[in-house]
């Protein structure tokens, strides 16, 4: 039984079933609120923490705004707590090896706030373009960060922008299904990162998620409680596959795509 | 190469890219509807075909106008005939 059906379950307990409802429908009442009075006040304050932050680091605007996106994402985390529970196995400090290309399945709107949970915050996401077109409050740091928006650059944008983080011990990630998962299985993987790790060496490290899709599955507007599940496996290093010539590329996502299929399917029985 | 040695290339090429059917491979196949492919596979079919047939291709406005496996035998038939 998954979580979801867990919760409208008529066996239960009639009592616990309108508790369990009434759970729900205070969660929904007060996080979506909540989550866009955090986004406003994050707008409002950002000037300020932005030079305040530059100042004290000295870091590059791009970095910087990383930095904030990571502390935007813990916030969150933080706000969804009472309802919502983080679990992570694999990310302590220092254990991912930067530069690198994060690979994760995609479940839920909400599974970029939970990349709060990586011990690392120089990330920059790797994007179709809808996202820079119709979520027009995050369009502007979206740009400041550098993030990629790898229908408008192409491949040779891609790997220049990609080449300029990796040259700074930063990390690209990208979720290669390419759109959220309807039912929960991971989909088919695009061929991006994984031609980009052949060709930069960069090592990919590959990420699985679970539970965003119980907390706001696509097509779905409102969310429910969850526990969110956030694994990392070894990373893969592409010299591997280097020597499979014009098939290399395609090995690797094979490769990476069955050990994240595997690791996602084996959380889910986990969290049953 | 002849026109059927690039036809037989393209399909074979974009079948092992994207893990596609032969049987699907028809000149009529839509990208979209048929054979599944998005806007984000065309960029990975544009270097895939770039490599296969050494020449660029991404910056051409045609290959916007692309919508079915015929239109891309077209458009690759022609280039090459216009390379010669």
């Amino acid at each position: 039984m998954t979580h979801q059906s867990a919760v409208f379950d008529k066996k239960r307990n009639p009592l616990q079933a309108a508790g369990s409802f009434l759970v729900v429908v205070v969660m929904n009442l007060v996080m979506f609120p909540l989550i866009v009075l955090m986004t406003v006040m994050g707008i409002v304050l950002f000037p300020i923490c932005f030079i305040s932050g530059k100042i004290a680091t000295g870091w590059q605007n791009d970095r910087v705004m990383r930095y904030f996106v990571w502390v935007y994402g813990r916030a969150w985390m933080i706000i969804m707590s009472p309802f919502v529970r983080f679990k992570r196995t694999g990310l302590t400090r220092g254990s991912i090896d930067m530069p690198c290309i994060i690979v994760i399945n995609h479940l839920s709107f909400f599974d970029t706030y939970c990349m709060a949970l990586l011990p690392i915050s120089d990330i920059a996401f790797a994007v179709r373009s809808w996202p820079f077109k119709k979520l027009f409050w995050y369009r502007p740091f979206m740009r400041l960060a550098n993030y990629l928006d790898l229908e408008a650059i192409g491949w040779e944008g891609t790997l220049r922008d990609s080449r300029r983080v990796f040259e700074r011990k930063g990390a690209i990630l990208v979720f290669p299904e390419g759109h959220r998962s309807g039912d929960g299985k991971v989909q088919r993987f695009y061929s991006g990162p994984f031609r980009l790790a052949i060709e930069t060496g960069v090592p990919i490290v590959p990420l699985c998620i679970t539970g965003t899709d119980v907390l706001l599955p696509p097509h779905r507007w409102w969310m429910m409680p969850a526990t969110v599940c956030l694994s990392a496996l070894a990373p893969v290093d592409p010299r591997e596959f280097m020597g499979d010539g014009e098939t290399a590329h395609i090995n690797l996502r094979k490769h990476v795509r069955k050990i994240i299929a595997e690791q996602v399917e084996k959380m889910r029985k986990e969290a049953l | 190469m002849t026109d059927r040695e690039i036809i037989t290339l393209i399909d074979t090429t974009l079948v092992n890219e994207f893990e596609l059917n032969m049987a699907d491979m028809a000149a009529e196949a839509s990208l979209k509807d048929d054979l599944g492919l998005d806007s984000l596979d065309r960029v990975d079919m544009v270097i895939v075909l770039e490599k296969a047939f050494g020449f660029k291709m991404g910056e051409e406005e045609a290959i916007k106008a692309i919508r079915t496996l015929g239109d891309i035998h077209a458009f690759v038939i022609n280039k090459k005939q216009l390379m010669q």
